[in-house]
């Protein structure tokens, strides 16, 4: 039986800022999210982790190497059909969880929705509705995110990031501002949607305990994955 | 709701201050557009209404003769103004109804008046004057002009019954002390004056008419000016006075008489208000401009506050467009706040300011501000708004569609 890969990216290579200060940040980067498991990249401060999480996201491109996502190229994308493709296959949650403010936690959940644009107002409240219920604030859909506390306003941003059913999520830290409680309670949250939805999700994270949690860990260091270990088969290989 | 308008909504709600401010600027510009445009206008129409009802939306004058037999008329008709500065001009016209016969055949003619027009000294006790005697046919001049309901005192059944009876004019009545009932001295061409009495009092509101103008019979007229002819003028009454100065040239060319529009014979006045009104439009679109200024303030600063927002919505799959529509759809809700707001208050203004009483004496003649209710005063207001906000607007949407979310999201990573 073969699994499903959501998203691929071979040889990437990306460089940061001009003349003197160039940075070779993503050095020949790649990487296989295959559908139903939790990928944890780890590294040093400034090793390229976040640069290949927003490279992996659209939101920056890479400089050389190919990538896919859902079986589709995207290098010859234009950037409103990056954004596009951003709306609809991918999910993000950020370690500052990155909430608009004024909005309630329903309407948050509900950007991504009205951005694609195809369910009613009505099937939008509903859909938010079931999906903050599903992490656990179905009593806090109309307060607005900024009284929302830290574990919750990250748990609105993992509602949000599932708003549209994406493929893969990418979290950058998702628990990086949270306390070890809590931590523990997002990542178990995430491990679970990815099961049950059986989606590919992307983490950078620091912290130890959770990246030992994760099916695969990817080690960088400056801007090249240096090894790769692979939990459920507690065997390890260097893809340098 | 597009994405786009639904979030500008949110934005400016929590902005409130800035964006009741920002429609303050916009709302106080169209207004004062408005009122000064209805004011200048005001006045401007109350003159040419005036004037074209005393004396006529167009004037055939003296015959002109053209050297060398030189038409003026061209093969295709047209007039040629390269002959008609090789003309003479003939006094008195000779041939008026029959002048006046073909004229009605031109659809734009409403109706005619032939005037016998001449100067003479008048005098009344122990005061004396210049006057411009206009002999009039009372039943034509009344049908032509607005003279019947110009005036203030006697009636024109008095005048059309009595043919040695006389109209002055308001201020020229006040100047010699006169009333209806009293009694004006005219000079004869023997020397003498003769004694006529006046049975109305006419104000056109026009200053240089009513300083000077009395109306009597043209047999009258003709006995006082000691002229062979009978009229020295034709007055035409037109469906769109607008139309003058083009009819003008055809009466020209075809009864080879000069032949003024009010227009021309109105330049410099008409000049002297527009000069107004371009002034006042300036001055007023500065502070609708500066109005503008205000909305790109504000928008550059809810841009810079927004930069977050502006990563979230980029990192969720919004496109440059969307961010952009954002601002601009801020901007346009102001604009359209403030054109609304501004144009109602812009009318309570206008109506407020037509209530405010003044004496104006010269030129014209009004005991209030004098107002126009025209709509295109609120489009060009409207549309100026619309202008200004777009442009101020324009800047720090492209500012915020332009921004990189990695930027801002890398600036914020641990």
């Amino acid at each position: 039986m073969t699994t499903e890969v959501w998203l691929r990216c071979h040889d990437v290579e990306r460089y940061l800022g001009e003349d003197e200060s160039r940075v070779h940040a993503l050095r020949g980067v790649s990487l296989e999210l295959a559908a139903g498991t939790v990928h944890a990249v780890v590294g040093p401060s400034g090793c390229g982790k976040s640069t290949l999480l927003y490279v992996l996201g659209l939101l920056d491109r890479p400089d050389a190497g190919w990538m896919e996502i859902d079986g589709s190229p995207i290098a010859q994308l234009h950037d409103d059909e990056l954004a596009q493709k951003r709306n609809e296959a991918l999910g993000f949650i950020f370690q500052f969880h990155f909430l608009m403010e004024d909005f309630t936690a329903q309407e948050n959940v509900m950007i991504p929705m009205r951005r694609l644009g195809r369910l009613s107002e009505h099937e939008m409240l509903d859909r938010a509705a079931s999906l903050l219920d599903g992490v656990g604030l179905g009593a806090k859909l109309k307060r607005a995110s900024r009284h929302l506390s830290g574990g919750e306003q990250q748990r609105v941003a993992i509602a949000r990031a599932l708003a549209n059913d994406p493929r893969v999520i990418l979290a950058d830290e998702p628990t990086g501002n949270l306390d070890t409680e809590n931590s523990h309670r997002a990542f178990e949250l995430l491990q679970k949607i990815v099961q049950e939805r059986n989606k590919a999700l992307l983490l950078v994270t620091h912290n130890p305990l959770i990246a030992e949690l994760c099916d695969w860990v990817h080690t960088m260091e400056d801007g090249r994955i240096v090894g790769t270990h692979s939990r459920m088969a507690n065997s390890s290989s260097a893809i340098v | 709701m597009i994405p786009p308008l639904y979030i500008a909504l949110r934005f400016l709600n929590h902005r409130k201050r800035a964006f009741v401010l920002s429609l303050c600027g916009v709302v106080l510009g169209v207004a004062f557009f408005i009122c000064i445009q209805a004011q200048t206008q005001g006045f401007a129409d109350h003159f040419i209404e005036s004037t074209v009802g005393s004396s006529g939306a167009l004037v055939v004058n003296s015959r002109v003769q053209f050297r060398g037999n030189n038409l003026p008329v061209g093969p295709s008709g047209s007039f040629s103004s390269a002959s008609y500065s090789e003309r003479r001009f003939l006094e008195g016209i000779s041939n008026a109804p029959e002048i006046m016969r073909v004229a009605r055949q031109f659809p734009d003619v409403v109706s005619s008046s032939k005037v016998l027009r001449g100067r003479l000294s008048a005098r009344a006790g122990f005061e004396s004057a210049t006057v411009d005697l206009f002999g009039i046919d009372p039943q034509l001049h009344f049908q032509t002009t607005d003279l019947g309901r110009q005036l203030i005192a006697g009636s024109a059944a008095d005048f059309r019954s009595n043919p040695n009876s006389v109209i002055v004019g308001s201020r020229l009545a006040e100047s010699l002390q006169l009333q209806t009932g009293s009694v004006i001295q005219l000079l004869a061409p023997g020397g003498e004056y003769r004694r006529f009495p006046i049975v109305a009092i006419a104000r056109s509101g026009v200053g240089a008419v009513d300083g000077v103008r009395i109306y009597s019979h043209t047999r009258v007229a003709q006995t006082l000016l000691n002229k062979p002819y009978a009229a020295s003028m034709i007055l035409f009454k037109l469906r769109d006075p607008e139309r003058a100065p083009a009819l003008g040239r055809q009466f020209a060319a075809l009864f080879e008489h000069e032949a003024e529009s009010w227009q021309e014979r109105e330049e410099g006045n008409l000049q002297l208000f527009l000069t107004l009104r371009m002034s006042a439009a300036i001055t007023v679109a500065l502070v609708i401009l500066l109005a503008g200024f205000g909305i790109f303030n504000v928008l550059t600063m809810s841009v810079l506050s927004k930069v977050k927002e502006i990563a979230i919505l980029r990192s969720m799959g919004y496109r440059r467009g969307d961010i952009s529509s954002i601002f601009l759809w801020q901007g346009a809700m102001i604009a359209a706040a403030g054109a609304a707001l501004g144009c109602t208050l812009g009318a309570l203004l206008t109506w407020g300011v037509s209530l405010i009483p003044i004496q104006v004496r010269g030129l014209l003649y009004a005991d209030h501000f004098l107002v126009a209710w025209d709509w295109r005063h609120y489009l060009w207001a409207t549309l100026l708004a619309l202008i200004a906000v777009f442009i101020a607007s324009y800047v720090p949407a492209r500012r915020a569609a332009g921004m990189q979310p990695v930027a801002t999201l890398r600036g914020s990573s641990a």
